[in-house]
């Protein structure tokens, strides 16, 4: 037989590697390096929001003993290992200093991760899927339907979000009686005044994302093969679920990426002016308490806003690189 | 275009009603705001409290209470402050102005820095500087601005001594000699934390759009034409590319007033924004409700500018 | 009429991407005579559209000319300093583009565009310029051009933005024209009347002009010569009607194979296999895998380009053995 005859089946046997459109992408993404950075922080911020707790030397507050650095007589120190420098160089007691009522900055940073966690999740959660919802409702039937939920979609827009958070925050706080909630079945205690500022935060954000989400949507409905679906006699719930949302999914899960990181720093803005939880100590909580005393604890204004920034750039960075392995921007 | 001028005027009305309505609403969702005033203080007899009820007119029905502002509102009253009785009016023109005065710069140099970065960025994508340009950025982005403030106050205030560490003018002590230079010195600190975050944002923007614009076909039809490449860049590329540029100046537009609060609040600013935050801890409901109007009027007008600036710069949106 | 106005020599551009190195024109050579109306064939990923923009040295990252000679009026333009090619775009070399929807500027009028072109290269007033685009656009076909040369692209028709983007090119006369696929977006009925108006202005301006495409059809109307390209090397040079009737080469003799004509008994007959990988190309002849006459040399050894009558070149190793199926088939 002639030559190509003989080519053609040995290519044959050569295993094909998955061309998923999630195996590409990963892929892509495995080579990205900023991306996988990103990865790699996001990942250490939720094993120590996790885990953390347990690597503390001090326990988290309301705990009495979280205090036991001011009975000490150790308030407002800073870091161990910056004091006398450079002789002290190793010694790790307070690894970023005593707060100004206090507490050990260190401890108090990694019991607040999970709450800071928490917020940037939960808030995610809740846009997306009100995003979602509205979005796909929105870019699916059109119409009036479409207008009027796009109408909805403007007036949040046009809040002046941080304003109103702000108002509604201090309105519903003010309003609750016990710091924790507990949720029933699970028995899972949440923070009541965080979870009021995450539901408050997420319902001034799923705006932008439900735009976002009807815009994919619009674009996927126009691609050809949906008409050959409908064509076909496919339900509109099948479409939907089958076939659009499965192409929407990579920018929702990017989106979801930068959400977190935005939600984090919204809610360490809306703490830090004072609206936060004062029963949690999440980073933006962290930064309220020391301001007055900023002059004299620098440090404990420096290091949870640098944990704020190291975890939102993570994020940012994460979402990124996703971005980019879902949708290469042909840089060749 | 005229017709659409208007027209969006129009549907502006009933939007700004509409986060009237909400916003007077969610205030009194607390409860009593005069019993909330009260949290925190010695008890004050019934008598009393009444007195001051009336005296604010918190003592009328709820919708009352809302025809009432409504029509003081569009007279430009604002009403009185519940702490103290002020004219709302006498300051909000001040603290408006101290914030304009603050984004206005910030939004300047930010434009006038990050658009030929961008463009730089873009033409040069993946050198040493492109490089840098695009984590720094990313950086910035990742940023809380309020702590940046902060940082910057440590080391220029507390350890340099070199700039003012909040507040818009000097009191017992005028910066620089002189009142003018004076007011230049309190305003670099806070300008630099707002241009460097938007900074971040908008070389991000451009150097992204940028990009794209030319890898186009009109981009590559130009250059075989035989023109030169600044004509390319500057007058081809860029009018293509800007448009993310103009969202982004939208938002700073509607931005301006609500006042960047945390950059006020960290510099003890005396802009809307600060007072903003204050009213609202203490819910003192009229500046909170004038500044929530001022903020969404001026927030609607500059999305209508923005709209009116992208029809001039993409003739394709024109025809409808 | 017979002297050679542009010669390319062993032309080699490649991209220098992250997936590989993509060479995409890997060895062209071939001549254009003063004149004369050249047919430039293949695939997508022949390299026909980059073999053009070498020319005019406009080759976008990571793309490199990284070996050949361009000869244009005796003098190598890879030699020439930016500033030089300048001069030479747009006034003695120009190019149309396939999509006149992406080629024309959507913010910037006709007049505009247009009289940049013409202000680059000649310093004339605005009003001579507008006189001279008045003027190229009645040419070209263009009704009521003094009111619709201050239109954006946008409010114009497929057929008359391609009108306006062959006035672009031709406005300062230049003597050489590359047209790249300048009718595959236009409707059928308008693509003879685009080739008719490209044959017109041709003549009128005396022009050489290179038709860059893979439908013979426009081959057998508009051209005198033909080159032939497969995977970024020339297969196959020869006078239109020659090539017509006694292609040489497999792939020449598959491309005929494949346009459907009325008079056909026979099924169409498809090329098999896939278009080749650039970055990592068959070793030898780029070809054998689909020929239906290869063998182990064609594998092994790259055919050189031989003339094998006065002005046909053939690049295979076996053009003289095979008794091509039916020559005379391919006559009407």
């Amino acid at each position: 037989m002639s030559l190509n005859q003989k080519e053609t089946s040995k290519k044959q046997e050569v295993k094909r590697r998955s061309a998923s459109q999630w195996a590409v992408a990963w892929r892509r993404f495995k080579r990205n390096k900023v991306g996988v950075f990103g990865l790699i922080i996001v990942i250490a911020v939720f094993l120590v929001g996790v885990f953390g707790d347990f690597f503390t030397s001090y326990p988290a507050r309301p705990n009495p003993d979280a205090y036991l650095p001011f009975y000490k007589g150790d308030v407002r120190k800073p870091p161990s290992w910056l004091e006398n420098w450079p002789k002290q160089i190793l010694n790790w007691t307070y690894p970023f200093g005593t707060s100004a009522i206090g507490t050990d900055v260190y401890s108090d940073m990694i019991h607040g991760t999970k709450y800071t966690l928490y917020v940037g999740v939960v808030v995610t959660l809740i846009t997306m899927a009100l995003a979602i919802i509205i979005g796909s409702i929105s870019g699916f039937y059109g119409g009036w339907v479409d207008n009027i939920l796009m109408r909805i979609t403007e007036i949040f827009l046009v809040f002046p979000s941080l304003l109103f958070i702000l108002v509604f925050v201090r309105i519903f706080t003010l309003t609750v009686g016990d710091p924790f909630w507990t949720i029933p079945i699970i028995n899972l205690q949440i923070p009541a005044g965080l979870t009021i500022v995450t539901v408050v935060l997420a319902i001034f954000n799923w705006a932008s994302n439900a735009r976002m989400v009807r815009g994919e949507f619009l674009r996927v409905r126009e691609l050809e093969f949906i008409e050959a679906e409908k064509a076909l006699g496919a339900s509109n719930t099948r479409i939907i679920f089958r076939h659009v949302l499965p192409n929407i999914l990579s920018s929702i899960i990017v989106v979801s990426s930068l959400t977190i990181a935005y939600a984090i720093l919204i809610e360490a803005a809306v703490s830090f002016l004072g609206f936060g939880d004062v029963n949690t100590t999440t980073w933006g909580q962290l930064l309220q308490e020391n301001f007055a005393d900023v002059r004299v604890v620098w440090w404990a204004e420096f290091f949870p806003g640098l944990a704020i920034l190291f975890t939102v750039f993570g994020f940012n960075l994460l979402g990124d690189g996703l971005s980019d392995a879902f949708n290469p921007r042909l840089r060749d | 275009m005229f017709r659409y001028v208007v027209r969006r005027l129009l549907y502006m009305i009933p939007v700004a009603v509409g986060i009237s309505i909400i916003s007077f609403i969610t205030m009194y969702a607390a409860g009593d705001p005069i019993n909330i005033i009260r949290l925190g203080r010695a008890t004050v007899d019934k008598a009393t409290l009444d007195a001051i009820r009336a005296y604010y007119g918190l003592d009328k029905p709820i919708p009352i209470q809302y025809l009432n502002w409504l029509s003081n509102i569009l007279q430009l009253n604002f009403g009185k402050s519940l702490y103290g009785g002020i004219s709302v009016n006498l300051v909000i023109g001040n603290w408006l102005w101290e914030t304009v005065k603050l984004q206005l710069a910030a939004i300047f140099l930010a434009l006038a820095i990050s658009i030929p970065i961008g463009i730089y960025s873009a033409r040069k994508q993946y050198s040493k500087l492109d490089v840098t340009v695009t984590s720094v950025s990313l950086f910035g982005v990742s940023m809380p601005t309020f702590w940046l403030g902060v940082i910057l106050i440590i080391i220029f205030s507390y350890n340099l001594g070199l700039l003012p560490s909040e507040g818009a003018y000097g009191g017992t002590k005028i910066w620089w000699g002189h009142p003018f230079l004076d007011a230049v010195a309190h305003l670099i600190m806070p300008t630099a934390v707002l241009v460097y975050v938007s900074l971040a944002q908008n070389i991000r923007l451009i150097r992204a759009n940028m990009l794209e614009v030319l890898r186009s076909d009109y981009i590559l039809a130009a250059r075989a034409s035989g023109l030169k490449e600044r004509t390319i860049i500057y007058k081809y590329a860029l009018r293509n590319a800007i448009s993310p540029v103009v969202t982004y100046l939208g938002i700073a537009l509607g931005a301006i007033i609500a006042g960047a609060p945390m950059t006020e609040y960290v510099f003890n600013w005396p802009g809307l924004g600060r007072r903003f935050v204050e009213a609202t801890t203490r819910l003192d409901f009229p500046v909170v409700m004038g500044i929530t109007m001022i903020i969404t009027v001026m927030t609607l007008i500059a999305n209508l500018v923005v709209d009116i600036i992208y029809v001039y710069i993409d003739p394709r949106i024109r025809i409808r | 009429m017979e002297d050679t106005i542009l010669s390319i020599e062993g032309l080699k551009t490649y991209f220098f991407t992250e997936a590989g190195v993509v060479k995409a024109v890997d060895g062209i050579t071939f001549n254009l005579k003063g004149g004369e109306s050249l047919g430039l064939v293949g695939e997508s990923g022949s390299g026909k559209t980059m073999t053009a923009l070498s020319v005019l040295r406009i080759v976008p990252k990571p793309g490199k000319i990284i070996e050949g000679k361009i000869i244009y009026n005796g003098t190598n333009l890879l030699d020439k300093t930016e500033k030089e090619m300048l001069q030479i775009r747009g006034r003695e070399i120009a190019i149309i583009f396939q999509d006149p929807s992406a080629s024309l500027n959507p913010v910037y009028t006709i007049e505009t565009q247009l009289g940049d072109v013409i202000r680059a290269h000649e310093n004339i007033t605005k009003k001579e310029a507008t006189d001279r685009i008045i003027k190229l656009l009645e040419l070209v076909g263009l009704p009521e051009a003094e009111t619709r040369m201050r239109e954006y692209p946008h409010q114009f028709s497929g057929g008359m933005k391609q009108r306006v983007a062959i006035a672009r090119a031709l406005a300062c006369e230049p003597k050489l024209l590359f047209a790249d696929e300048p009718t595959t977006n236009l409707d059928v009925t308008i693509q003879a009347q685009m080739l008719e108006l490209l044959n017109e202005l041709k003549k009128k301006f005396g022009t050489s002009l290179v038709m860059i495409t893979h439908d013979m059809g426009i081959i057998a109307k508009l051209t005198t010569r033909v080159v032939v390209l497969y995977a970024g090397r020339v297969c196959e040079i020869a006078k239109t009607d020659v090539l017509f009737e006694r292609p040489k080469h497999p792939y020449t003799e598959a491309l005929l194979a494949a346009v459907p004509r009325l008079d056909m008994k026979k099924t169409l007959q498809v090329i098999p296999g896939n278009i080749p990988n650039l970055i990592e190309p068959p070793s030898g002849c780029r070809f054998h895998p689909r020929c239906n006459y290869a063998t182990k040399e064609c594998e092994e050894e790259i055919p050189i380009l031989e003339e094998i009558e006065p002005g046909h070149f053939v690049a295979c190793h076996h053009w003289r053995d095979i008794k091509l199926k039916g020559e005379k088939e391919h006559l009407g």
